[in-house]
């Protein structure tokens, strides 16, 4: 089969995994049930109110908050587009990519080699080093993607940036040994470790779903009572898994302290059921409101998961008395659930239906559609993406193989916009700033700027993540400090994200117009040569004409503002 | 200030275009944003449909103004600042989570609330005495000057149409101002505004890191956290020709980025000048320590600096309270409600006059259930309260409200009784000025019923 050159080391590595793979779609019954569970309630006649209190779904409007901010922008369908369509390879569908108009492209046509390049390093990464664009260019698309899909590639310079910060991802109990109780300390540290393996390392594919599933099944770090267990959260729950099984990683968030104290589960008793992590299992983590769920349902969704909670030292512990017993159901399922000592296992079983539920299957493939292509989902990626999730069993890198070898992929050129911290990030690395000694107080200059962004890793305060849509973070304020953002890592101002001096390959050299320079800083750092517009941006800041050589002594000092520049073009926020 | 209606009849290839404005340039932006509206009605989407007409205009034009032509997706343009605002401006403080309403506007006379909430329920003794049987949580005592001078009205049972208790759902009702089934995609002030017509950079306001959902839509908002971080940094010496590269990259850009960097530059040119106008930091003017007190900070610096703020959004989390809601003596409600009093309170200290001209109003995703949890807390339910302070306000408690017997409740929560678009209506109405006919074009589909909370 074709697929086997084009993917060699995953596939191995995968059927190494045990993970059955497979791609190609099947008119079936499993296609009938991920179009039926992805179907919005009619939205005619109104529902009386006391269905729609009995049945949240009856006043759905889109899926979730992030289609409710495209919701009025829906594109009109791409002229060059052709049917969807999956191929047998990652370089044979971007072969057949086209592009529509867009920041980076101001004609649509054919999708060149070039563009093919720079689209796949800016949706699987934060943002191309300059090694990166090198590898890929060496490696070719298969293999630099099938290397980027790996769940065992090793990281040295992540693993550093990670250290760098003490307490990032530790046990609670390390984390009690280490600081005063109630301490944000360990949280902190987490967050900006986060940023840390985004700026420095290598395997971005992977921070990248690690970002995803993080908002997806989110506890708030910092905050209050995650102190001493959020930090282990991220390691062993979200990084562990985010590679591996959705039902797995979401088996492990509902035994984690961290996610049972966030939702208050761990104060649910057998008498009062709190239902805060019944609801959000059913609304973000799994089905989510379109599926047609009953208040009913939510009760009895908290009603399995009570009893688990968490002991005063940060770890998982079920209490059977504090269970509440007695026939559950929820949508499909149903459980009799007579015994404390069993609900444990009763949870565990209700967890694995909601998994594999075609509705939590879309939900998954959703949110990745939105993060790898598009704002606005295109509806046939999502569901042909549900079905290899419920093929596989759940399993995340199936799903990444075939969004990766679809054409909506390869014709989404340009079409999403960098949120701040991808800003952020991108930038640090386009720069191609060094790990050094002093990087952790890097990171933590930089995390407090990404807080002000309203940006940092991990850190949105409410259970549903971060907004992954370009209206959500559409603000004149945010692009000032965008802006600012750019010369301060340009410049260098921050002990641990910087370098001594401009890279040589941003600095003009000996006899360069300042034409021939600032097309080398487009490719260099957006992927493509400035259009007319930057030139003329680029030339009003220097005050010379583009064709007129260099002026070096005065870019000995201003090569760096005319760098922030480029970095502020609309075309470098775009991705 | 110009209405839209002057010119809505205009079109946009008419020659006449010259007598819109004083001036040529001032007449040649106003023809523009009229050929935008008549773009508008035909185009569905602002990204990729093309702005064809108006590209036709702006070459006709020739008086200077094509390149800031160009720009335009809206006909909310910035003229300049006018002196005064006639109608005043509207703040909307979204209390993020479910405001606890019963905790906050206690039905204090209903004997069945101290049975569903012995733990939890404020009693009588401690409250502020308002009408009708009900009084206010003490933690809001800061708000004593205004409750005496007839500036706090409070609204109990508010709710959006539908029965809701998904947070995502219920937010997004509100601050699209739809209901259940209903096709409106942009946010209620954002069609405030449309109804509004132009008005400067400023007139729409978000204070915060992100976007209001309220605000989406074609008016272009400003999205801020504080006037003194306003603008670029780190360009000492190289500013004039940065600002103006700047200006290069962003202009005659198909694309929301484009209007978003315009934005940023014009407004913070004009940020600096109102910011230089007040140089105290917050908590030297008595806002208590937090964002919500900053935001409340820099919104009135805008006010009395004259900036034409119309609309602002500013958001307060941490109301989800499942747990800890607390007493009177401490706890989770006393704590968040404590730090909104004396941000309010301050607020209108140091707007004085100007008090007068704005108004500000709360609002919540639902209250919650009748009945405590075993966790002092409660968990979703349904009918709200409202407030609603400032000028214009009609002090004291509106709206219907038929207690708390179990026969009253709707699935064991506060009945919605009083529809949240009636409320937000009468505000609109009373404060921005708008017409009953335009008050149902903010919220279509529905005729709203003044429940008196504007004088």
């Amino acid at each position: 089969m074709v697929r086997r050159a084009a993917i060699g080391a995953v596939a191995g590595t995968l059927a190494a995994g045990g993970l059955a793979l497979e791609v190609i779609s099947r008119p079936d019954t499993l296609r009938n049930r991920v179009l039926a569970a992805g179907a919005p309630s009619p939205s005619g006649a109104p529902s009386s109110r006391a269905k729609v209190a009995q049945q949240p779904s009856l006043a759905a409007d889109g899926e979730d908050r992030d289609s409710s901010f495209v919701a009025g922008q829906a594109k009109p369908p791409a002229k060059n587009a052709a049917k969807p369509q999956q191929f047998s390879g990652f370089a044979a569908a971007a072969k057949a990519g086209v592009t529509e108009p867009s920041l980076l492209v101001a004609k649509g046509g054919p999708l060149t080699d070039a563009q093919a390049r720079q689209h796949l390093l800016n949706r699987v990464t934060f943002g191309p080093r300059p090694s990166d664009v090198k590898n890929l260019e060496k490696l070719g698309i298969d293999r630099w993607l099938a290397a980027q899909l790996s769940p065992t590639a090793k990281d040295p310079a992540g693993d550093q940036a990670w250290r760098s910060r003490p307490l990032a991802g530790a046990d609670p109990a390390t984390i009690r040994r280490s600081i005063e109780n109630y301490s944000w300390e360990a949280m902190f540290d987490t967050g900006m470790a986060t940023l840390g393996r985004q700026v420095f390392g290598s395997r971005q594919l992977f921070e990248v779903v690690v970002d995803v599933f993080a908002n997806h099944l989110m506890v708030s770090t910092p905050s209050d009572r995650g102190w001493d267990v959020a930090p282990q959260y991220a390691v062993s729950v979200i990084r562990k898994h985010a590679f591996g099984r959705y039902n797995a990683m979401l088996k492990a968030a509902m035994r984690h302290p961290a996610m049972l104290r966030y939702l208050d589960n761990d104060q649910s008793n057998r008498e009062s059921v709190n239902e805060n992590l019944g609801r959000e299992l059913l609304e973000l983590h799994t089905v989510g409101v379109s599926s047609g769920y009953t208040e009913k349902d939510v009760r009895n969704s908290a009603y399995v998961l009570s009893g688990r909670g968490a002991t005063d030292e940060g770890k998982f512990e079920y209490l059977a008395d504090r269970h509440r017993t007695g026939r559950v159901k929820v949508l499909g399922w149903s459980a009799s659930n007579a015994s404390g000592k069993g609900g444990l296992a009763t949870g565990d079983r209700y967890l694995d239906y909601l998994a594999i539920h075609p509705a939590t299957a879309r939900t998954i493939a959703r949110k990745l559609v939105v993060r790898f292509v598009d704002d606005s989902p295109p509806a046939d990626l999502v569901n042909r993406l549900a079905q290899v999730y419920l093929r596989n069993n759940t399993a995340i890198l199936p799903m990444l193989i075939t969004l990766f070898r679809s054409s909506e992929f390869w014709n989404s050129f340009g079409s999403k916009t960098k949120r701040p911290l991808e800003d952020v990030v991108s930038s640090a690395r386009a720069l191609d700033l060094p790990i050094g000694p002093t990087t952790g107080k890097g990171l933590e200059a930089v995390y407090w700027q990404l807080n002000n962004l309203g940006h940092a890793p991990l850190a949105w305060p409410s259970p549903n993540g971060y907004p992954d849509v370009a209206p959500a973070w559409s603000s004149a304020g945010q692009m000032l400090d965008r802006w600012s953002m750019h010369r301060a890592l340009a410049h260098g101002w921050w002990e641990g994200m910087k370098r001594e001096k401009l890279p040589a390959d941003l600095r003009p050299r000996k006899g360069d117009t300042y034409r021939a320079w600032f097309d080398r800083l487009g490719v260099r750092l957006i992927g493509q040569r400035p259009n007319a517009r930057q030139r003329a941006a680029l030339s009003t800041f220097v005050g010379a004409k583009s064709t007129a050589r260099v002026d070096q002594g005065r870019m000995e000092w201003q090569a760096g503002h005319v760098v922030a520049l480029v970095l502020d073009s609309p075309q470098f926020l775009a991705r | 200030m110009s209405r839209p209606d002057q010119f809505a009849s205009l079109h946009p290839d008419c020659p006449d275009w010259q007598k819109l404005g004083p001036t040529a340039e001032d007449a040649a932006l106003r023809a523009q944003a009229a050929a935008v509206t008549a773009d508008a009605d035909d185009r569905e989407d602002q990204w990729s449909h093309g702005f064809t007409r108006r590209r036709l205009l702006a070459g006709g034009l020739g008086v200077g103004v094509a390149a800031m032509a160009s720009q335009l997706v809206t006909t909310r343009i910035s003229w300049a600042a006018p002196n005064a605002s006639p109608t005043g401006t509207l703040i909307v403080v979204f209390l993020r989570g479910g405001m606890d309403g019963l905790s906050v506007l206690v039905p204090a006379d209903d004997p069945n609330l101290l049975k569903a909430r012995p733990g939890i329920a404020v009693r009588a003794g401690s409250l502020i005495n308002l009408q009708r049987g009900f009084g206010l949580h003490p933690s809001l005592a800061a708000l004593q000057p205004l409750i005496s001078a007839g500036r706090f009205a409070a609204v109990p049972a508010v709710s959006t149409p539908d029965l809701t208790r998904s947070h995502f759902q219920a937010q997004d009702c509100l601050e699209r101002g739809g209901a259940a089934g209903s096709t409106v995609q942009s946010g209620w002030l954002d069609r405030v505004l449309q109804q509004l017509g132009p008005g400067t950079t400023f007139r729409a306001l978000g204070i915060g890191a992100r976007m209001s959902r309220s605000l989406l839509g074609s008016s272009n908002p400003i999205v801020l956290t504080s006037l003194k971080d306003f603008g670029v940094k780190g360009i000492d010496g190289v500013a004039p020709q940065t600002l103006a590269a700047l200006t290069t990259l962003y202009t005659g850009i198909d694309h929301p980025l484009g209007v978003q960097g315009l934005d940023a530059l014009r407004a913070s040119a004009k940020a600096q000048a109102y910011g230089k106008q007040e140089q105290k930091p917050a908590k030297e003017r008595g806002y208590p320590d937090g964002d919500f007190g900053n935001s409340l900070a820099t919104l009135a610096q805008l006010i009395k600096a004259k900036a034409g703020v119309r609309v602002a959004t500013i958001d307060v989390g941490g109301w989800d309270m499942h747990t800890d809601i607390g007493t009177v003596e401490g706890g989770d409600m006393t704590n968040s409600l404590k730090s909104v009093g004396a941000a309010l309170a301050a607020f209108a200290a140091e707007l004085g006059p100007d008090l007068d001209k704005t108004t500000v109003v709360t609002m919540s995703e639902f209250g919650r259930r009748v009945e405590q949890n075993a966790n002092s807390g409660a968990d979703h339910g349904h009918g709200g309260v409202t407030m609603i302070l400032g000028g214009g306000v009609k002090g004291g408690v509106h709206g219907r409200w038929e207690g708390l017997a179990p026969s009253v409740l709707d699935q064991g929560d506060v009945p919605g009784t009083n529809d949240y678009r009636d409320v937000l209506s009468e505000v609109v109405m009373g404060r921005l000025g708008l017409s009953a006919a335009q008050a149902t074009k903010v919220f279509p589909d529905w005729k709203a019923t003044p429940l008196g909370v504007m004088s």
